[in-house]
């Protein structure tokens, strides 16, 4: 039971820029151990005047409030536009049946509140519940759409008000929420509430363009147009892979040409490109692997055909098929025989299994294999073509499961499999883990999102799953004399731990710090000089 | 005799709509367009050896060239599980409300057998039938009651229940409890279940008998229950087969020229019929997915 101040739905129509709830870090889950926790700051006042944070405080919005009725009602009648497309049948048919079942068969007997790492790590606060955000979308939607909302109002439920506020406070709530899927899990009626939060970010960015602009137009609008998120183009990859190579040689010794657009490779890999700008020891890892092993590999220098980010995954539904169909066209003419996606938890759900039913025949996943990295590199350790120590890597070590690779996918066995042949002590398995395992709080786009204070929220709140299940792992070795590592094979999933591990002092407190999978796979090769894994690194 | 007459007749209208009704439903859904994959694991019909931790098809190398030989047997059964025991909210729920709802659920489900008995027990004559005729009717309705009031209760003094049950869920477990309690009445005046059987047997042959009143009270609340209950979310037993089955569990990849592959062709024809800048006006989803070139300030 929650012990804050209760709040109704009717609150959510409430005017006024007070938010609903204002966060106290004393209030939020404790976390075991001492941590370098900063105390919540709220929104600069220049902000205050020009944004809304009537939510709780936060925003990654820089969209200027309304100031006049008619841009209100500019927003009421935008909402009820695309509240209405989500329901037909041809303008939604990709979740249609799923978002029906799940509005209308819940029975809200909060079974999934207590599998939500958000609403546990706020201190259980109400507006982050599950259901929450699900049960203000259907009451705005029974009061405008169904004959019994009309008819029978609060009798049955239908009974909050559409006004500015609610449609704000709705996109936000529809951001408070990493997608995981723990909540649709556990549920007795198989209810997706995060898919109901994934349909509110869709009809926003869908009818009413509004999307964070990490997601949109500096995601998926500028890799269609330029070919990455990251404002890559071909001319910036050529000079990324000529780094990779001398970034190899440093370390390893080794002289690799990277193989670029090589018609009927084996395998084009497709990484996260932000991997090449923050992490290139990963690209560069995989380059070093799958030469050592033999395989007939490439990657592409076209647009997209580098960037294997799909950010439609996580708010877009048209955005998610555009990008989806590119890459795979790629892939085909380049005449390689199958697409393996790297250390990207998204891309491998968004390649591998979503996009399956938004593309054409000839892209079916028999036509063009896409798969993921990790069952490879399992095959590369099993074949004994690379020789591993373990004992260059001998420190604790544990596991993150990245959501969309384990729980969605259910891709659970080859990278346990893997750290078991590659490391010297035993895994320390987060509990839960698997795909039972929390988000690491950074998922559907928060690892990115940094515009006004968002990202204190997601450091704050949805991080905080994470940092106590990596704190209770390492319980009995937290001394900083000891370095250890959390492996955490997602480019999102390391951003996050990357900011969490800041923010929280774990880095300077306990030395703790992380990494990928192939990393690991890299610092243990006997025929390297090894040190791949600087243990002593201070650019966390 | 007026009464009788329409006590029989309404014993076969309730059963008729239930049906009914309840098939118009699951049609209605069943012909809804067909979802993207969004599964989530553990996915039940998996390899026996990757079933228990939730592994897949996709954990191998290759698995798009690999034939798969998917049982839907243990997705039915898993779903049978969770129907009889609900193993999700016994392990998950936070308020407590697991005994109670299934209890609730139990009455129902024996509330079911109860009146197959009946039918049986107007063709098959024994004690044994008899006595677990009684047993099944006084388990249905105790567990069914007790279950349905203390939903009530567990909803109405917990703050945060409280905020999400409406009026109509306490009505429909209100009404659930009434007719629980209702044949536990007539129970009192009838502990053989002789005249409920007589009525399930007049209903059955349509020939008139008389149904005394408490009796009579109890069955046409059930009826009544019968017929509203389609046209609510009470009926999720069936939605079940469809978010699990179809949606949580459906990890299947659809092949060149197969049907799922030309049910996702037609699909991509219809209309995308989105206002945002980024979206292309009158395109099918198809040409959406092909074309980035924009209309001018459209991008």
């Amino acid at each position: 039971m929650s012990s804050h101040k209760p709040v109704s739905f009717a609150d959510v129509a409430r005017r006024g820029d007070d938010p609903l709830v204002t966060l106290k870090r004393e209030a939020l889950m404790p976390l075991p151990g001492a941590t370098d926790e900063p105390d919540l700051q709220p929104p600069q006042a220049r902000w205050l005047e020009k944004y809304d944070f009537s939510l709780d405080g936060h925003s990654d919005f820089d969209i200027p409030k309304p100031t006049t009725p008619e841009e209100e009602q500019r927003l009421v009648k935008g909402f009820l536009s695309g509240l209405q497309k989500l329901f037909d049948p041809q303008s939604n048919w990709p979740f249609v049946k799923l978002l029906k079942l799940s509005m209308d068969y819940c029975v809200r007997c909060q079974t999934c509140s207590e599998a939500c790492h958000v609403f546990q790590g706020s201190g259980r606060q109400e507006i982050y519940r599950p259901t929450f955000r699900s049960e203000v979308l259907r009451r705005v939607y029974q009061r405008y759409f169904t004959p019994s909302g009309k008819l029978l109002k609060s009798w049955v439920g239908a009974d909050v008000e559409l006004n500015g506020k609610t449609v704000w406070r709705l996109l936000e709530l529809a951001y408070r929420c990493n997608i995981c899927r723990r909540c649709a899990q556990v549920c007795p009626v198989g209810i997706d509430n995060a898919l109901l939060a994934r349909e509110i970010r869709k009809l926003f960015s869908q009818e009413m363009g509004i999307a964070p602009k990490e997601l949109l137009q500096k995601g998926t609008r500028q890799q269609l147009q330029v070919g990455s998120t990251t404002g890559m183009n071909r001319a910036g990859l050529k000079d990324t892979l000529e780094f990779q190579e001398e970034l190899i040689e440093e370390k390893t010794g080794k002289k690799i040409k990277i193989p670029l657009d090589k018609k009927g490779a084996d395998v084009l890999l497709i990484h996260n490109a932000g991997e090449f700008m923050s992490w290139p020891e990963n690209p560069a890892a995989f380059a070093i692997l799958f030469e050592a092993a033999g395989i007939n590999w490439t990657l592409s220098s076209e647009m997209l055909g580098y960037d294997g980010v799909n950010y439609g995954a996580w708010f877009d539904d048209v955005e998610l098929a555009r990008i989806a169909l590119r890459q795979v066209t790629i892939a085909k003419q380049l005449g390689v025989k199958k697409m393996v996606v790297g250390e990207c938890g998204h891309a491998h759900k968004a390649l591998c299994v979503i996009a399956d039913r938004v593309l054409p025949g000839d892209l079916s996943l028999p036509e063009m294999p896409r798969e993921s990295c990790l069952p490879l590199l399992w095959q590369i350790v099993q074949s004994g073509a690379i020789k591993f120590d373990p004992a260059r890597n001998n420190f604790p070590i544990t596991l993150h499961d990245p959501c969309n690779v384990v729980r969605l996918m259910g891709i659970v066995a080859p990278q346990r499999e893997i750290i078991k042949r590659v490391c010297a002590q035993p895994l320390r398995e987060l509990a839960p883990h698997g795909v039972h395992n929390y988000c690491c709080g950074g998922g559907s786009g928060f690892a990115i999102m940094d515009t006004l204070n968002f990202s204190q929220w997601r450091k704050a709140v949805s991080d905080r799953m994470k940092v106590k299940q990596v704190l209770d792992a390492f319980a009995d070795v937290l001394d900083p004399a000891t370095p250890k590592y959390v492996t955490a094979p997602c480019s999102n999933c390391k951003g996050t731990l990357r900011d969490a591990i800041n923010y929280y002092g774990l880095w300077e407190k306990y030395r703790i710090m992380y990494g990928g999978l192939v990393d690991l796979m890299v610092n243990a090769m006997v025929d390297l000089p090894g040190g791949f894994i600087d243990l002593n690194r201070e650019d966390l | 005799m007026i009464f009788d007459d329409f006590m029989v007749g309404f014993g076969w209208l309730a059963a008729a709509l239930f049906v009914g009704v309840s098939a118009y439903r699951i049609v209605r859904l069943a012909r809804l367009p067909l979802n993207v994959r969004w599964e989530v694991y553990p996915v039940p019909h998996e390899a026996k050896e990757k079933r228990h931790y939730g592994g897949s098809y996709m954990e191998e190398v290759d698995w798009a060239a690999t034939p798969r030989a998917a049982s839907p047997l243990p997705a039915y059964l898993e779903i049978a599980t969770e129907v009889t025991t609900l193993k999700r909210v016994r392990d998950h729920n936070g308020y407590g409300m697991w005994p109670l709802s299934l209890a609730m659920h139990w009455g129902l489900y024996l509330y079911f057998g109860w009146l197959a008995l009946l039918v049986a027990g107007n063709v098959v004559h024994g004690a044994a039938l008899a006595y677990l005729t009684i047993a099944v009717g006084l388990a249905a309705c105790i567990l069914g009651a007790g279950g349905s009031l203390g939903l009530m209760v567990k909803r109405a003094t917990s703050q945060d229940l409280r905020l999400y049950t409406t009026p109509l869920d306490y009505f429909n477990l209100l009404f659930l409890a009434a007719f629980f309690l209702a044949g536990l009445v007539s129970w009192l005046g009838d502990t053989s279940f002789a005249a409920h059987k007589a009525y399930v047997g007049s209903v059955l042959s349509f020939r008139l008998a008389h149904v005394p009143a408490a009796v009579a009270t109890s069955f046409l609340l059930f009826e009544l229950f019968m017929i509203y209950m389609p046209f609510t979310k009470l009926i999720h037993y069936f939605a079940k087969y469809f978010t699990f089955d179809r949606a949580l569990w459906d990890d299947d990849f659809k092949a060149k020229g197969s049907a799922k592959d030309r049910k996702v062709a037609a699909q991509l024809g219809y209309k995308a019929s989105w206002a945002s800048p980024h979206i292309a006006p009158g395109q099918t989803w198809l040409q959406q997915a092909q074309s980035t070139a924009l209309p001018e300030g459209r991008k």
